[in-house]
């Protein structure tokens, strides 16, 4: 709590203002959330409404709520204050009359989140509501009709279905926490007798860890690869001392606990998380057991990288990273080795290394614990992404059987359609915004809501680009923004994701952009280039194209031919 | 015993020891708040494995209340 007050010193480049509205004291939430939010670089600035007041806060349009303009806003409201007397009395009215009372307090919460949506463009979480084990009608409140527990999963079920079909909008499963951690830990009577305190205060810490999970994909500061170890991570004992058959993987009790971490980690794998391994072996020990183990549920084709050698844990974990082309800070690192976990901490102190208890029993749950694999909207691309890095590694393989790089791109049969934004593709723009470092021309960042207001606009011209060759699919991997005014146009943001580097994308790209404004009858094309320690990639992409540096600004005279690679196919949507 | 009774309100409160005395209370100790003095009782009660009734917590006014209650508990700070 002393800590939260001396962090406002610290220079952080990412800013993050954050409302709270809780129907009941909630002390402590706010500076957990300050000191949670400077552990990772984020800036914290808050706004915390008064108790019960949130009514009053999101339906007047000049509250003070509003005149924050939070980034995030959490409503936190418990089950008591929603039911009021029903709480305690839900059999004292007949089962149509409760009916229709969830009925009117989800119009009630409706017309808040409208409010809430009409007069701010904050993201808004609200929490759902815990279902109380206990019942006054004992066992066979299973048997009433709409009885007590049904009602608050009725209003859960229709929170939720609000909350899908609004873009900022999210439910998070309060109900789910509590279960977790346990409701007579969580609901505490004295503190709530005495403070009105509904979530005991030794457990904030925990609540605010799976409030992050949403700031988190906010800064794109998710993680999105999981590099393992083999010897006891993946399977109990050492292969190159116990062999192929005197590994644990699968019958014993320490065997099962492997096998269940595996699953888990495929479970991710099929959601998009990268996979790769590090680590200490003779190569074709620790293959064998890959390709042939009975037991063995990760198999060759779900690493992107394998380094299997006795080289240095950091220089491979380096080239792993290099390999797949992701910063070192979207990577997890599972090590069982104490001194490896040392190696990485101090080498790479951005990578995520996870402490391991010696007991492997332990591994899946402190895996699933981890919030840092969460996004605020699942696209195409994430859950194709292991996929896609498949393909990539076969796209590399190509690459060395043949001889010069024109002819590699000739043969790669790369087709580029340009996309105007819309609706689908809005979700997938931002997230490339705020993912792409390094073929970025300005890193400006934009939220969902910003694309979709510049979308709407006709100053702004957003589109983005899908590349496709003989090997799959890529998705959407590059993206633009035009401001135009009358006759000056200015290029706001142009990125590439950085797999797609180098194959005359972003030229096919630009040039398209390029003749429309020339056949809009465009006088000026303003490009910009703001150095940031990651985009040297891009540094000279525009001196290359024929933009002539003025001031600050970077000019493509329109009159020049404007050049486009020809061993692409261009199609525009 | 007694020393760890004095650790946990230092710790808890952001005072040093020798600042406390059977006075020290609300009143004059500007970090003891309502939610400070309830994470005092939550550190208390798991420290020395009791459980402090509502009108014991309401009723502490100082230190000294609170050793009192602590020795209704069996808890004897002198030892």
């Amino acid at each position: 709590m002393n800590l939260s007050k001396n962090l406002d010193d610290m220079k952080f480049d990412k800013k993050l203002k954050v409302a709270i509205l809780p129907s009941f004291t909630l002390d402590g939430l706010d500076e957990t959330f300050h000191v949670k939010c400077s552990e990772i670089g984020i800036r914290y600035q808050s706004y915390v409404a008064g108790y019960n007041q949130y009514n009053q806060e999101i339906l007047n349009p000049e509250s003070d709520f509003y005149n924050f303009s939070p980034d995030i806003t959490f409503l936190i409201i418990d089950i008591r204050s929603l039911l009021g007397n029903y709480f305690y009395f839900p059999y004292s009215i007949s089962s149509a009359e409760r009916k229709s009372f969830v009925k009117e307090k989800i119009n009630e919460l409706e017309n808040l989140i409208l409010q809430f949506k009409n007069n701010s463009s904050s993201k808004l979480v609200i929490t759902n509501f815990n279902v109380p084990s206990y019942s006054p009608n004992g066992i066979i409140e299973t048997k009433s009709e709409f009885g007590f527990h049904e009602m608050i999963h009725e209003i859960n079920k229709l929170l939720k279905n609000i909350a899908k079909s609004q873009n900022s909008i999210y439910t998070y499963d309060f109900n789910q926490f509590v279960s977790k951690y346990g409701e007579q830990n969580i609901f505490d009577y004295k503190q709530f007798h005495i403070g009105d305190i509904q979530i005991a205060f030794n457990y904030i810490p925990y609540f605010v860890h799976e409030l992050m999970s949403y700031v988190k994909p906010m800064f794109g500061i998710n993680r999105k690869c999981i590099v393992l170890d083999l010897d006891n991570t993946l399977w109990g004992g050492v292969v190159g001392e116990d062999g192929f058959d005197g590994i644990e993987l699968g019958q014993t009790s320490n065997g099962k606990a492997f096998v269940e971490f595996q699953k888990q980690l495929l479970s991710l794998w099929q959601q998009g998380i990268i996979l790769a391994i590090n680590s200490k072996n003779n190569f074709d020990d620790a293959m064998k057991v890959i390709r042939n183990h009975p037991d063995m549920i990760l198999r060759e084709k779900h690493f992107a990288s394998i380094k299997i050698n006795w080289d240095d844990k950091a220089q491979n974990l380096k080239q792993i990273a290099d390999e797949i082309n992701i910063g070192l800070n979207s990577i997890v690192f599972f090590d069982d080795d104490k001194l490896n976990q040392e190696r990485i901490k101090q080498e790479f102190p951005e990578v995520l290394t996870i402490e391991i208890p010696n007991d492997p029993s332990q591994y899946s749950s402190i895996l699933t614990n981890l919030n840092d694999f969460h996004v605020l909207q699942k696209t195409e691309e994430d859950t194709k992404r292991g996929e896609m890095y498949a393909q990539q590694r076969q796209r590399k393989q190509f690459e060395n059987t043949v001889s010069n790089l024109d002819q590699f791109l000739k043969q790669l049969d790369i087709k580029v359609k340009i996309k105007k934004s819309n609706e689908f593709l809005i979700p997938r723009i931002s997230q490339l915004t705020l993912k792409t470092n390094q073929f970025n021309l300005t890193t400006r960042r934009y939220q969902e809501e910003e694309i979709s207001e510049f979308s709407k606009d006709e100053n702004f011209e957003v589109g983005c680009v899908q590349v496709l060759d003989k090997f799959g699919d890529n998705g959407i991997t590059g993206a633009y923004i035009v401001k135009k005014n009358g006759t000056s146009w200015m290029l706001d943001t142009f990125l590439l994701s950085c797999r797609i580097i180098g194959r005359g994308v972003e030229d096919a790209m630009l040039s398209q952009i390029l003749k429309d404004a020339k056949n809009n009858g465009v006088e000026e094309f303003k490009a910009e280039f703001i150095h940031t320690s990651k985009n040297k990639p891009a540094e000279n992409f525009l001196s290359d194209f024929g933009f002539k540096k003025q001031d600050k600004f970077w000019i493509y005279n329109l009159n020049n031919d404007i050049k486009s690679p020809n061993h692409l196919k261009v199609e525009i949507e | 015993m007694s020393n760890d009774f004095y650790k946990i309100i230092a710790k808890v409160l952001s005072i040093s020891e020798s600042g406390i005395s059977d006075e020290s209370g609300p009143e004059n100790i500007e970090s003891w708040d309502s939610f400070n003095g309830l994470v005092l009782v939550d550190e208390l009660e798991s420290h020395f494995n009791v459980k402090f009734t509502i009108s014991e917590i309401t009723d502490v006014k100082n230190v000294a209340d609170i050793k009192r209650h602590l020795k209704n508990h069996n808890v004897n700070l002198d030892e």
